[in-house]
């Protein structure tokens, strides 16, 4: 009997090691192709929270086999591949292994990821607000002097500004959008006896005269799913720059001058009369705010409108097989949104990076996102991964070779580098319960009719953080 | 899907209900409207059912229809002008299967997947159910209260706890006995963060509560004669678990082993947190919502990419219903 229970005692022991083994195995069998990448998380959880800038980094020989992850939204396969390609570029001269990682919720995912303590090395930024945030909050590692000297032989200071937190400087521009810009069909124009205006009261005598002649000016839509309503905020934007000083437009993004006060709502009311105005608007969805604004190409190549204010990435959402500004008939070419006040301000938006970490490799990759040579290699990849057409990518940088660029975006890069006045989005420099928030939502609501502008904009006030 | 539903469903009306009226006593006021109720619900016809059922499935199939049309087509016409137009493409599902070549491609990311929906499956439920033989069939102290309080945990949502496991995984859990300078490791600092265990270590805590909770309903139902017998002929308890709860068992585990499945197969923020900028790491569901890009440029890819993706729970689903339907009634009925 008791031999009997000794043998069944040894035998359940048996049993749970081999349960216990048999999990091990399967932990082990799941885990074992994470050990390559679990020395290069690593390397990214080092904190880097030092907010005091370096001095130098010379003294970086050999960065041969060091490990630079980057993290960024720009994600699909000509975005992302491009700019792995230039990263891949750079790596080969460098020896340096530069991982890129592109996910479409990266924005958001950054701050889970910097308060969880695994921050990529870098981050491409898509909003100057957004790095502010992590530059105060310490996550940030101030540009050194040498990194400092590298960006301003490329980037002029109206662009170098908004990766300056507080007067001291954390981030590198890495790509521009120019968001002052019309598309039009110059030869439907010139067949139609229609002139390229100059001026808002030009424009807005252009879209009566379209009116009177059975054609719709513009075609408008702001849907953009959870974002829906940043299109009519880049119209207040632009207007806002148009109608009022640069300084005017700096208090308000600064939360100084009200969205009530008679310059802002006045600038809400004229862009609300210009929509409203029948016969303006083509609304492929049936209504502006419910017209996808990636929807909006293929009526302007349909000829069912004459204009459509958008960026310059607006480019790849016309249809497939149209071509730019080559003078044929059917060619869509972009004109300047014109000014109000005679001085010829740019609305402009784009990416920056910042660095999380405090190395010589990470300080070598942040110099060559602020570099010419990034923005041409770049540039060549992503039209070639295009397959033609324009490529969506713009880089403000100065000293590129033009002719890495089409015609096209090249008169867009002119325009970017010779402009005296530059502003950034506004909605990207608001807090985001704003920017991103009420300025959208309260903005959808005025277009559709909802609410009056000095509810709207009354609304928006109240809901600017104290 | 729809299959199961309109077999069960169609199938109800011609069906005879032998003791339906029987069992309502006539002339209580409540039970009267219940029958005016079930009657009324028994004169629907089964065409009806089918309606519902079509309009059920029109936004899938509008999608499913969708992702074999042209980008232009898509942003310029809705899905039943396809009809018509023809115009169809299968470039769409190349693009997506062939996209994120310098990744590994979405084939990397669907193994990806495996390697977090696999362990996140089969760890739970080993774990959940040997927990909950014991809380059924082992008497020890504090077991009720030890039982309340994993089901309590049942009601903790998980986006609360996401930071902290981040934190955990990223640099260990350490703690500071207060008054002194000695510092306690509770977790060691195993560099997880990023890698595909973090994923499923965490899907594994939180399906813990509801495993745990499922099994132990279905394995207190089993009859308490059979464990006797199996006492008095000298089993101990892994015997008794081995050769008797798990075989009996296995209609809830297989009905807790799909639904695990699908979850932690379809799960994206889970895996977007824990793994960041690790993105060789990523499942499917990451590197398919990153395809349409920064201003959502190739958002014409999301609808053939969600069938891809929807693939491979619908065969586990199809392959399995048997167990999926048997398992819902887990615990409801003695067998």
């Amino acid at each position: 009997m008791r031999d009997h229970s000794k043998r069944r005692t040894r035998l359940r022991g048996a049993r749970l090691l081999a349960i216990a083994l048999a999990f091990g195995l399967i932990a082990a069998a799941c885990g074992s192709d994470d050990d390559e990448d679990a020395a290069a998380t690593t390397a990214a959880a080092a904190p880097a929270t030092t907010a005091a800038a370096p001095a130098t980094t010379e003294g970086a020989d050999s960065l041969e086999g060091t490990k630079v992850t980057v993290f960024g939204p720009e994600s699909s396969d000509e975005e992302a591949g491009a700019l792995r390609d230039a990263l891949d570029h750079f790596a080969a001269q460098t020896g340096i292994e530069i991982t890129y990682t592109g996910a479409r919720d990266a924005a958001d995912q950054i701050n889970a990821q910097a308060a969880g303590g695994n921050p990529p090395d870098i981050f491409i930024f898509p909003q100057p607000g957004k790095l502010a945030d992590f530059a105060r909050d310490g996550h940030l590692v101030a540009l050194p002097a040498d990194v400092i000297a590298a960006m301003n032989e490329h980037w002029t200071p109206a662009w170098t500004a908004f990766g300056d937190v507080d007067g001291t400087q954390y981030g590198i521009p890495n790509k521009s959008d120019l968001k002052s810009l019309v598309w039009y069909k110059p030869a439907l124009f010139e067949s139609k006896g229609y002139s390229v205006p100059g001026t808002w009261d030009e424009l807005k005598a252009l879209s009566a005269e379209m009116i009177a002649n059975g054609d719709t000016p513009f075609c408008i839509g702001i849907e953009s799913g959870p974002a829906t309503g940043w299109t009519f905020t880049d119209w207040v934007e632009d207007l806002m720059l148009r109608f009022h000083t640069p300084e005017d437009y700096d208090a308000w993004v600064a939360g100084e001058l009200a969205f009530s006060s008679d310059e802002v709502s006045g600038v809400f009311t004229e862009v609300l009369d210009l929509w409203n105005t029948p016969g303006m608007v083509f609304a492929a969805g049936g209504s502006i705010a419910a017209t996808p604004f990636g929807d909006n190409g293929q009526p302007l190549v349909d000829n069912d409108c004459m204009m459509h204010r958008q960026a310059s990435f607006y480019a790849a959402f016309i249809p497939e097989g149209t071509v730019f500004a080559d003078g044929s008939a059917d060619a869509v070419d972009t004109f300047y949104f014109p000014s109000v006040r005679g001085d010829q301000p740019v609305l402009g938006a784009g990416t920056l990076v910042g660095a999380f970490r405090d190395a010589p490799e990470v300080w070598e990759v942040m110099k060559y996102f602020g570099s010419s040579e990034y923005a041409e290699v770049r540039q060549r990849a992503q039209t070639e991964r295009k397959g033609g057409g324009l490529s969506g990518f713009l880089s403000a940088a100065t000293n590129q070779d033009p002719s890495v660029y089409q015609p096209l975006e090249q008169s867009f890069l002119s325009i970017l580098q010779n402009a005296d006045v530059v502003r950034f989005d506004g909605s990207d420099l608001m807090p985001a319960e704003v920017g991103a928030g009420t300025f959208w939502t309260e903005g959808t609501a005025v277009v559709n009719g909802d609410k009056t502008v000095a509810e709207a904009t009354a609304a928006i006030d109240d809901s600017w953080p104290q | 899907m729809s299959s199961t539903v309109t077999r069960s469903d169609g199938a109800a009306p011609g069906a005879p209900r032998p003791g339906g009226r029987a069992r309502d006593p006539a002339g209580r006021g409540s039970d009267r409207l219940g029958a005016v109720i079930y009657r009324f619900l028994r004169s629907i016809p089964a065409w009806v059912l089918w309606l519902m059922v079509i309009i059920w499935s029109v936004p899938t199939g509008s999608l499913f229809l969708n992702s074999f049309r042209h980008r232009d087509d898509q942003r310029a016409s809705g899905w039943w002008t396809s009809f018509t137009e023809g115009n169809w493409t299968l470039e769409n599902y190349s693009d997506v299967l062939s996209s994120g070549q310098q990744t590994g491609g979405l084939w990397q990311a669907l193994l990806n997947s495996f390697a977090i929906a696999i362990p996140a499956t089969i760890i739970p439920i080993a774990i959940a159910a040997l927990a909950a033989y014991a809380f059924a069939w082992i008497p020890f102290r504090g077991r009720e209260w030890l039982f309340i309080g994993t089901v309590s945990l049942l009601a903790l949502p998980n986006q609360v706890a996401l930071l902290p496991l981040l934190q955990m995984f990223a640099g260990g859990a350490h703690w500071t006995i207060p008054g002194t300078e000695t510092v306690l490791t509770l977790f060691p600092d195993f560099s997880l963060a990023g890698t595909a265990t973090a994923v499923w270590l965490t899907h594994t805590a939180f399906a813990l509560p509801f495993a745990i909770f499922l099994l132990h309903n279905y394995i207190s139902t089993l009859p308490g004669e059979l464990f006797e017998a199996a006492r008095i002929d000298g089993a101990d308890h892994f015997t008794i678990f081995w050769r008797i709860v798990v075989p009996l068992s296995v209609p809830a585990l297989a009905a807790f082993a799909i639904f695990q499945f699908l979850w932690t197969w379809n799960d994206y923020l889970i895996a977007l947190t824990m793994l960041g900028a690790a993105g060789e790491n990523y499942p499917a569901t990451i590197k398919i919502a990153s395809m349409a890009g920064e201003f959502g440029l190739r958002e014409h890819l999301l609808s053939a990419g969600a069938f891809v993706q929807a693939g491979v729970p619908m065969l586990v689903f199809f392959f399995l219903q048997r167990f999926f339907v048997r398992g819902l009634l887990a615990g409801s009925v003695k067998s």
